[in-house]
This record gives C-alpha cells, structure tokens and sequence, in this order.
C-alpha cells in the first residue's frame, strides 16, 4: 500500500493550488448551439479575445440540443464561481414561456449583451413576390396557406413570422412551418421548392443572398443594417410596424460573487467594444449592439415580457403544437417493432447465444468493469479527474492479476497522460476536484 | 489556373498539409473526438492563415480524421464515427485474428480511392451535381433515409430480422428528447439532461467499445491463466506488405466497385440533409446486394469493408459541392468552412469560382488530391503505430480501453450525463449481443431518427395530412420504388428459400 499512498500525495500535492486570484484555471464558455452556426462562431471569438485579455484559457463547450434547454440550463446550474459563462440567446426568454425549463432570465446574472440580430423574410429570386404588400395581398387571396420553414417549430423565427402574420389581420396558424434543424437546411429546403419562404437572420441567408438565388423582402429591425445589408428595406418603411429578432449576450449564474461579475464584466467591454471584435462580427455580417451588465438586464426584462406575452396569447396556442402529434410517430415505430417481434418469435430467431462460457468469476470481473464507470460517474465531480481515474483503474488493474508494481506504473502513467492530452491539449473540461485537477 | 496549383504547391501550404494531416490522424484515432470538433479547435488558427492555408489545414484534417477512426474502430472495436459503425464488427473480427494491418490497408488504400473520387467529381461535376441537390426537399429526404436504414438491414450479416429489430431499437432511441418536429418533450420524465435526447457518440462507445469490455472481462481466464495468442502472424515491424500488398490488389481487382462506391459517396454527401453515413451503408448495402449471398471468407468480408469506407471518403468532398455552389453547408465541417471563408471576406456562392481569377477553388480541389495522397505515408505510420495496441495483454488492455470509453464520451460534451449513456448503451449492447441482434443498426437507428420524423411528420404538415404528397414528385417517386424495392428484396429472399427448401 506504501507506493499507491505515496503516489496519491504527490498527486494531492502536485494538484493543489493555493485560492489566487480569479481567474487562475480555464474559463468554460457554454454555448447552447451546435459548432459552425451563427452563435457558435460568436462564441469562439469571444472567447478567443477573452482569453487574450484574461490570460487563462477559455474553452468552448457546445452544449446542444432541445432547443437550448440543455445549454442554458447547465449554464444556470453551475458552480457560481465564474468558471462557467453562459453564451445566452433569445431562446432563454422563450424556453421557460413555453414551459419547457425552469430556468429563466432571472436564473443569471447578464454580464453583457453582444448582438442583436433581427428576423428578415427571404424568398426564390424566381418567385412572384417582391415586396411584402405583395406578399401579404397573396396571403390574403390565396387559399392555400403559405409553407415557411427556418428553424424548429415554434423557435423564434418561427415566432417572428407568425407574429406578423397576427399584425396584418391575419390567422397565424393559417402558416404552415415546416420544422428544421437551422437556417441552412431550410435554404436548401426554399431552393428545392418545399416551402415559399424562410424566415431567418441577415447574416444567416448572406451566402445566398450574394448568390442571387435569395431576395429578401424586408427586416424586422428599426433600422436598416447598414454596414454589410444597405439595400433590404425594414418592415417599418414597408408600412408594417413589426420588428422582432434575437440576442446574444454573456452571462454567469445568479449567485455568483459580485466581485468577480465585476471583472468578467469589465473584461468583457474591453472584448465587445475593442476593434478586433468588431472588425469580426462586421465581416460575418452579424450587427453589433453592446450593452453593459444594467442595460443588458433591462433588455431581458422586456424581452421576456413581450416574448411571453407573444407566446401565452391565445392566437400562438395553436401554432405551438403543430397538426400532428409528438406521439404519432414513436406510435408508428411501436407498431412496426410489434411486427418484427412477433415474426421473431414465430420462427424461432430470438434465441440467446450460449457459444460463450460464463462463470461467477467473469460476472464478478465484469460488474468490477461497470463498477469503475459508476464510480467515475460518482466520484469525479468530487475529487476531480486524477483522483478518481487514477485509483481506479489501479484497483481494476490489481483485479484482473496484474502484478501491484505493473499496475501502479501504467495507471500513474495513462492517467496523467491522458488529463494532458484532453484536459490541456484538447481543452476538454475534465472534472476538477477540491485539490485542483 | 495554374496561379491556384501554385498557391497550393509552395513549401508553406505543403507544410500545412502535412502538420494537419498529423493533427487529423491523432484526433481521429482518439474516440469521442470528432472532425467537427478538430476544426472548431483550429478555428482560432486559421485566423492568422491565408484562405488557401485555412482551407488546406481544413481539408486535409477532415480526411485524415475520418480514416484514422477506423483504427480504434478495428482495435478496440470503438468506430470513430457513425459511417465506421456500418463495419465494425467485420474489421474488429479480422483484427482478433491478428489481422489488423490487412483489415486497416484496405481502409486506407480505398479511403483513398473514394477521397480521390471525390475530389475529381467535385472538379468536374460541381455544377450539375448541384443541380441535383436542388432536386432534394423534405419528402425526398424522407425517401433517403429510409433507404440508408434498408440498406442497414441488408447489408448486416445474419438475420434480416434480428437487424430490423436493432434498427426500431436505435430508432425508438431517438424519440427521447425534445422533438424538432414538436417542440415537446417526450420519455424525459422530468431529466432536464434527457431534453437533448441519447448523444450518439456516447451510445457509439457503450454500443461497441464497452460492450465488448464487457464481454471479454466475462470470458477473460482467471488470474494466473494463459493469454490467448493475440500476436500478428507475420506483420509486425515496419514493412509495407502486410498493409498495402493485399489492399493493392484489391484495389485493383475491384476498381469497378470502387468507382461505384465512390459515386455513391459524391452523391449522397453532396445532399445538405445527408453525408457519410448513410453513402457508408447504402454502398455496403449495395454491395452485399449485389454479392449475392453471406460473406465466405476474410476477402468476402472486406469486399464490403472496402466500399462502405470509399463512400464515406468520398462523401468529404461531396459535402463541398453545396458549400461551393450555392453557401450551404454539405455537413457540420462545410458549416464550420463557411464560418472561416466569411472571415476572409470570401463569401461562399458562386462567386467564389471567379475568385482570384478562378485560383481559390482550384486551391480547394488541389488541395483534396493533395490531402488524399499525404494520407497514404501518414496512415500508414499511424496503422504502425496502433498495431502496437494488439500486443498489450488482455489484462492491460481492457482497463485502458475502459479508460477510452469513460474520457471519450465524457469529451463530447464535457458532460458526466453522456458517461451514463454509455454505460447504459454498453449493457444493453450486451445484452443484445447475447441475444445475436446487431449493433450497427441500433447506431444508425440512433442517428438517423430524429431526421426521419422531422421529414415524415414535415411532409404530413405541409400537405395537410394526405398520404399522396409522398409520392407527388417525380423525383419522390423514384426514391420510393428505390426504397421498397430494397425493402422487399430480403422478404423475396426469403420466400424463395421456403419454396427451395419446400420442393
């Protein structure tokens, strides 16, 4: 036991780190939203000029899918001591209206909004429409209802479109939206001719639209975006007074210390009102809009109450389920599996195969195996990455008949070696314990 | 013309290709981490680097990286990614009998050959290819993928049924979460984790890596026991023969097949709403088709092997024909390009082929054939290097795969959620492994479900409800007949045989 108590000391000690100051390890940046989009590329110059500014390391973890609840809501959740920022967006303000997270506005401290980027309406260069009274008059007369696409179902563009839909009179569940994963895939969707039109940001459909396939009919902003889009003329010039969009903005969860706000916050104007920032949000069409701690928390307030309105009114209700249900489908698989099942059984094809021996000592050594990924599972927010990892797969080793000194040597070797392979070199978050690592 | 061949053929950018085709190798090789990620790692770089260095470094990591994914997915059994999924268990069986170098030489020498496809057809064919996937809306989607999760069934080894099993397995799967289609949560219970649904590169890693950890810790000797030989018989060293003198010939034997492979690989990845998993499938399908018959033997086995990994090469550069033509992308990475041409004041479309004279895009193309011909020393270094695994006993080996499959899934997202995925997807591999079900269509299940509802209930939404708009389109249509036509071959199969066996 002497060498493994030896071991675990200088790991404790080699681990250990007195309380500096903030920041002294990685920062993680949380970005609700897949790599390659619009806030994903947000989320890595930011980051890349934060880390500049704050000397530490600040990694990119893409926390993906239902919409944003699973980025948004680890963003809320974690440990309020700085290390995890949140790369908020719009769907914060509607996740919680459509009843779908806990987590609201008020479950972050606003650090410092970023963007701002309103919806445009686009449609095929060849089609008959090219402003929206024209539009709106095909809306009205046609009786088939217009197919839109450019997000999920009920996502914020979505949202945007049927919200003026409502101001022209109209039924916004009339629109058939036909649900995607993104801006992209509903582009493709426009030129294959499944949907009419697409609903999404400027700097979203900019490839497109320079390849003049695309024309926009108009932006849902105040004003023109002048610096990359002087040509796409507002809804408001257009006599329609609707304007809508999202955000992108950084925030940390509720409780944490005010001091240490402070410097992120401050860090964080330097970042979004320096030139090197600007001279990239301007290149990727994205505008520009900083706000500070106070001002950013205002606009959320609005935000969610004009959102939530929006969302809770009766007219939305309709457009919030869709025609056919979220269980018509697992349906249509439970029948298919019946099917298979049942063929299976007739002729006898599901049978267990018994080529392998099997003996208590192998169920004991393969409960060990699954052992050591509970333990991790357990263990590792605790006492970090090396201390869980290290000792376990020692002891695995011990097990399985290898000799204590072999075990001892692999185990110290690969498990350092892999925390600086992901942990350093790949920038993985890998859990930290009390003693550092 | 010849400005974008020199661009490409200077020192730097050559040097760049090659400490890319190193990065992609080394990432690719590790489970958990992903092409996609690799390049969201060197975006920061690629800041400070021209377009052409920027898209070189791009390139040549993406095509790396996927071939080097089929190293763990032979060794440990862990496919890099899903379109490795299609054949893990055949290169995984080969490398138990020590025959890893030959399994992995025909990897890499057709992974080549599709790549190089690829970059040909994206040469020649950009315009008309894009043409094609203009052609493509929801319903033809649709269509498709059904037909990749047809081919899945065909195109694994033993019963048809036992594969349509594991198929609605992986797709029942994917109904966990908040559906696109809905915006609702389903089989959440209340988990805020569960919203995203089941990830599949953990599930990949419980799936086969753990599940075979499992299996061997059960039947592996009791201490102080004799290893099984696990040592290469022959191989070893650093000759070339046992990597490349089978693959060569295979190469050659079946250069038809590999064009057809590598047709089928620029045609699917080409489509913004499908890539290389399913060009994977759909060409192992076709090719066990057309086989007629169970594999016989090794050669047998790798004859598949060899097409699906020349279609999901030569998807790569297929996902480029979009990106280039029209700015959308083909797949995350062409996304991530996008991201990087916007950076250097090039917008993707079709100006972007009167860019400097024309010089940009042939930088790209030079730069795929390039990429394709680097992989070949550097893949073979990195077979080398992996073999190395083979010879570590049992004993060591399983824990540190072990180790893989914990770090691995936990790197996807950082997330300690994703490591009880794959436990719970290494014990259900498992046990449905001691049930004879395979594994390959629970991943693609996985994968390709949710797309496939969005499509289904998109297309329902769309028409109002009526079943016609299935089959409204001319080119709906063909896809259809394709499908059924695949969905019916083994049930005609199987009557036959009744009818054979009855006479």
């Amino acid at each position: 036991m002497r060498p493994i108590a030896a071991a675990l000391l200088v790991l404790g000690v080699a681990g250990c780190r007195g309380e500096g100051r903030f920041p002294d390890r990685p920062i993680v940046l949380i970005c609700p939203w897949g790599a390659g989009g619009g806030t994903d590329r947000v989320a890595r110059q930011t980051a890349l000029l934060l880390e500049q500014d704050l000397g530490v390391n600040v990694n990119v973890v893409n926390a993906t899918g239902g919409q944003g609840v699973t980025g948004h809501s680890r963003g809320a959740l974690a440990r309020p001591d700085g290390y995890t920022v949140t790369m908020m967006t719009v769907e914060l303000n509607m996740l919680h209206a459509r009843g779908l997270t806990e987590v609201t506005p008020e479950s972050f401290a606003p650090l410092a909004l970023l963007n701002r980027d309103a919806a445009a309406l686009f449609v095929r260069a060849d089609s008959p429409w090219t402003t929206l009274r024209e539009l709106e008059a095909h809306i009205r007369t046609s009786g088939e209802s217009l197919k839109a696409s450019g997000t999920a179902q009920g996502g914020i563009w979505h949202l945007a479109l049927a919200g003026w839909y409502a101001r022209i009179g109209d039924d916004p569940a009339r629109l058939t939206w036909l649900s995607s994963e993104g801006a992209a895939p509903s582009m493709a969707e426009l030129l294959a001719g499944t949907v009419d039109a697409v609903c999404c940001s400027l700097p979203e459909a900019a490839p497109q639209m320079a390849s003049g396939r695309v024309r926009c009919l108009g932006v849902m902003s105040a004003e023109r975006a002048t610096a990359r889009f002087p040509d796409v003329p507002t809804f408001r010039e257009q006599g329609y007074d609707w304007t809508m969009g999202g955000w992108r903005g950084i925030g940390v969860p509720r409780d944490t210390p005010e001091a240490i706000r402070n410097l992120l916050g401050a860090a964080l104007q330097r970042v979004a009102t320096g030139a090197e920032f600007a001279g990239f949000m301007d290149r990727q069409g994205f505008d520009r809009t900083y706000a500070a701690a106070d001002g950013f928390r205002a606009s959320l307030a609005e935000a969610d109450r004009s959102l939530g309105e929006l969302i809770r009114s009766e007219a939305f209700a309709a457009i919030r389920r869709g025609r056919h249900g979220p269980l018509v489908y697992p349906a249509a698989l439970g029948v298919a599996a019946a099917v298979v099942l049942a063929s299976l059984l007739a002729s006898g094809g599901l049978r267990r195969r018994d080529d392998e021996r099997t003996e208590p000592a192998g169920w004991r050594r393969l409960l060990e195996g699954v052992g050591v990924v509970v333990g991790f599972i357990i263990l590792a927010p605790h006492l970090g990455f090396l201390l869980t990892m290290g000792p376990l797969l020692c002891l695995l080793f011990l097990r399985l008949g290898v000799s204590p000194a072999r075990a001892l040597a692999t185990a110290l070797t690969l498990v350092p070696a892999t925390y600086l392979l992901f942990g350093t070199l790949l920038r993985v978050d890998l859990p930290r314990g009390p003693l550092g690592w | 013309m010849s400005a974008g061949l020199e661009a490409v053929l200077q020192p730097s950018v050559l040097l760049t290709i090659l400490l890319s085709a190193l990065y992609g190798v080394f990432i690719g090789a590790i489970p958990g981490l992903t092409a996609t990620m690799a390049v969201a790692l060197l975006i920061p770089v690629t800041f400070h680097l021209d377009p052409v260095h920027a898209i070189a470094a791009v390139v040549t990591l993406v095509a790396c990286a996927i071939f080097a994914g089929d190293i763990p997915n032979a060794l440990l059994r862990i496919p890099g990614t899903p379109s490795s999924a299609a054949y893990t268990d055949d290169v995984h069986a080969l490398a138990r009998r020590g025959l890893q170098e030959r399994a992995l030489g025909v990897c890499l020498v057709f992974s080549v050959a599709g790549g190089l496809f690829g970059s040909f057809a994206l040469m020649f064919a950009a315009q008309p290819l894009a043409g094609l996937a203009t052609m493509f809306g929801t319903v033809e989607y649709f269509w498709l993928y059904l037909l990749g999760l047809g081919c899945a069934v065909v195109a694994t080894r033993g019963s048809a049924l036992l594969a349509a099993l594991g198929l609605i397995l992986g797709l029942a799967l994917s109904t966990v979460g908040l559906s696109t289609a809905h915006g609702s949560a389903r089989f959440t219970f209340g988990i805020p984790e569960l919203y995203r649904g089941v990830s599949f590169i953990p599930a990949m890693i419980g799936l086969f890596g753990l599940s075979e950890v499992l299996r061997n810790l059960l039947a592996l000797g009791g201490t102080g026991g004799a290893e099984p030989p696990r040592a290469a018989p022959g191989g070893g060293g650093w000759r070339v023969g046992p990597v490349f003198g089978f693959a060569l010939s295979a190469l050659w034997r079946r250069k038809g097949a590999a064009l057809r492979s590598g047709a089928i690989g620029s045609l699917v990845g080409m489509l913004p709403g499908a890539g290389a998993d399913i060009a994977a499938w759909v060409s192992l399908g076709l090719s066990r088709r057309l086989a007629r018959g169970a594999p016989q033997d090794d050669s047998d086995l790798l004859d598949g092997v060899s097409d699906a990994t020349a279609a999901n090469n030569s998807a790569l550069a297929g996902a480029w024909v979009p990106t280039l033509v029209f700015g959308i992308p083909g797949d995350s990475v062409t996304a991530l390009v996008i991201g990087i041409l916007m950076m250097k004041d090039v917008t993707p479309g079709p100006g972007i082929f009167e860019r400097d004279g024309g010089g940009l895009v042939v930088g790209v193309y030079t730069t795929f054939v390039v990429a394709n011909l680097v992989l070949l020393p550097v893949g073979f270094l990195a077979i080398k290097a992996g073999s190395a695994l083979v010879r570590i006993p049992q004993r060591i080996l399983l824990p540190i795969i072990l180790l893989c499959c914990i770090v691995g899934s936990y790197a996807v997202d950082s997330r300690r959620f994703d490591v009880g995925v794959m436990l719970a997807m290494g014990l259900l591999g498992f046990a449905l492994e001691r049930w004879s079900v395979p594994l390959g269509p629970v991943v693609l299940g996985i994968v390709l479900g949710s797309p496939l509802e969005d499509r289904f209930i998109g297309t329902l939404n769309t028409s109002g409800g009526s079943l016609r708009a299935f089959l409204e389109r001319p080119q709906s249509l063909v896809l259809a007949v394709l499908c059924l036509a695949l969905w019916l071959s083994p049930l005609v199969g199987l009557v036959r045989r009744r009818f054979a066996a009855t006479r």
